[in-house]
């Protein structure tokens, strides 16, 4: 018997990061995020976890970080200027290596700009938000059920890779209802971060290991451990020795390229011959998919290649499918004044010409914009 | 196989209309259709334009959002040439007679039918969306009625239960 049923967005991040196993939510309410916090309130005690609604989103991204030291899975979800507030605890994350998911479900801004209107204009800050070089994951989902099975995906990856893991939500996917079919879904057996084990004596956190993720240390289990967000050794001390502060900062981001393959994730569609690429992240994506299908009937060979992990981006992937499909132009449609684009440009660099559709007046770009795009770079 | 079915419902913040699409999408799921809803207001509790989208098919609708309507609802003033954009000659477009005194026009099928009235007459205005959403499903093949009066009572207050199926009978009887 399926369960099929209509889920919004929002509420699909919640329900797959319980599935994952997150049992703590710290989060202060914003369009157009809320209801992953109404949903984590109501959802979160049924299954013996803890929802706090904090006084802001600082205290939120502190209270989640705390927890999930504490040794359980934990989330928080904002929009925009909450997603600025959230920045200096999610750099402690980042460089304390503290797992924790963060949903930003983005609206027009800068500041707080227009709070119940799409956009895309967060790509950017996702990667870049938090001061230093810093490593992190990002998740596009492009649809409610996309939602659901990245969530449970950036709850996975955080835990795994020590990582903090941005879900990040366009207005209209977040508030999307779609017909969905969980249990459909695979979701996978649960994921947990590699716990310490072995002699309490010599115990170093931050440990350089083969896969370059550090054990960490249960709470309870007696292992004598110091966090900091000072740059530190294998001690967990800190460091300002040079060959010591490089080879820690060095190990964030070699970590994530070591890992690379399981992190990236890609859709694509019709690339296989095609002259016109278009690349595009969530609503934005899904009118490129109706766009590819108008071009296709009227004789015009179109492709979609679609980043659902944003951050690291597929480079390789992008590059293989600009080669292969002998794509001679590029088109980026996205809901800001050109963020993704500038990746794309700096991937492609030369090997194709690069258009740019770009739309900031709090709608969505629709498939037909797309087309005539398309049509246009190709004439 | 049906074909994809498009159908808005707009008018101003307020008037209940997110809530009349998501009892017609709940309908619709229960008689194995995939919908895709989606909406649109203004950051204020009442007022400003409103609008909810339903987009019906078989499988996952590859862009889930309004492009050419097959029905329109217009229960205000301020929605009323908010979606002229998208409407074509198979569109039908329903408004509000009171409320709406100059609907969209093209070469599409319009009709002024007295919602707001109706749910005055039925006792309480705040049904005007249950008395439009009745026209609704009384103006093509889009749902089956016993379905959508389940999930009325489901998803509506369970005190108006009562009142809302009345509303909705009074508005299929708008059509009929």
């Amino acid at each position: 018997m399926t369960q099929r049923r209509n889920l919004q967005g929002n509420e699909a991040c919640a329900l797959g990061a319980i599935r994952a196993g997150c049992r703590f939510f710290a989060g202060y309410p914003i369009t157009p995020s809320s209801e992953v916090a109404e949903a984590m309130a109501r959802e979160l005690p049924r299954v013996g976890g803890t929802f706090i609604q904090m006084e802001d989103e600082i205290a939120s991204m502190g209270a989640v970080v705390g927890a999930s030291m504490g040794g359980v899975k934990a989330m928080t979800a904002t929009s925009g200027p909450g997603f600025s507030l959230k920045q200096e605890n999610l750099g402690y994350a980042c460089g304390a290596e503290v797992p924790c998911v963060i949903v930003n479900v983005m609206r027009g801004g800068p500041s707080t700009g227009m709070p119940t209107r799409p956009s895309q204009g967060d790509i950017m800050q996702t990667r870049w938000g938090t001061h230093g070089d810093h490593s992190i994951i990002v998740l596009a989902p492009a649809s409610v059920a996309e939602a659901y099975s990245e969530t449970i995906r950036a709850v996975n990856l955080s835990e795994t890779l020590r990582v903090p893991v941005v879900v990040l939500l366009d207005e209209v996917v977040g508030h999307l209802v779609e017909t969905v079919d969980l249990d459909a879904i695979p979701a996978g057996a649960e994921v947990w971060r590699k716990f310490a084990t072995g002699p309490r004596e010599g115990f170093e956190p931050y440990a350089v290991t083969d896969d370059l993720v550090p054990p960490m240390p249960r709470p309870g289990d007696g292992y004598r451990s110091h966090t900091t967000g000072l740059t530190h050794g294998p001690s967990g001390f800190p460091t300002q020795v040079p060959d010591q502060a490089r080879a820690a900062i060095q190990r964030l981001s070699d970590k994530l390229d070591l890992h690379r393959e399981a992190i990236e994730s890609y859709r694509t569609r019709a690339i296989e011959d095609a002259e016109v690429l278009i690349v595009a992240i969530g609503i934005t994506a899904r009118a490129a998919q109706a766009a590819v299908t108008d071009l296709r009937a009227q004789g015009v060979r179109a492709g979609l290649f679609r980043p659902v992990t944003l951050w690291p981006f597929p480079e390789q992937a992008l590059r293989d499918t600009v080669e292969n499909s002998g794509a001679r132009a590029v088109i980026v449609p996205e809901m800001n004044q050109g963020q993704m684009v500038l990746e794309v440009e700096r991937l492609l660099a030369g090997r194709a010409e690069v258009h740019r559709l770009n739309r900031i007046d709090g709608e969505v770009i629709a498939p037909a914009q797309i087309a005539r795009k398309a049509i246009e770079v190709l004439a | 196989m049906m074909d994809t079915l498009e159908i808005r419902f707009s008018g101003s913040g307020g008037q209940g209309l997110i809530l009349a699409a998501r009892i017609l999408a709940a309908a619709l799921v229960a008689q194995g259709r995939n919908v895709a809803q989606s909406q649109s207001y203004e950051p204020v509790s009442r007022g400003g334009l409103s609008r909810s989208d339903l987009v019906i098919s078989d499988g996952e609708a590859d862009f889930p959002l309004g492009g050419g309507l097959d029905y329109l609802l217009v229960l205000d003033s301020a929605a009323a040439n908010a979606s002229d954009a998208l409407l074509g000659e198979k569109s039908v477009v329903l408004v509000d007679a009171e409320l709406v005194p100059d609907p969209p026009k093209g070469a599409f099928s319009t009709r002024a039918l007295p919602f707001a009235e109706t749910a005055r007459q039925l006792g309480n205005r705040r049904v005007a969306n249950i008395v439009a959403l009745g026209a609704l499903a009384g103006s093509g093949p889009i749902c089956d009625n016993t379905a959508l009066e389940a999930c009325l009572r489901d998803m509506a207050p369970a005190k108006y239960a009562d009142l809302n199926v009345e509303a909705f009978r009074a508005g299929q009887r708008l059509v009929a």
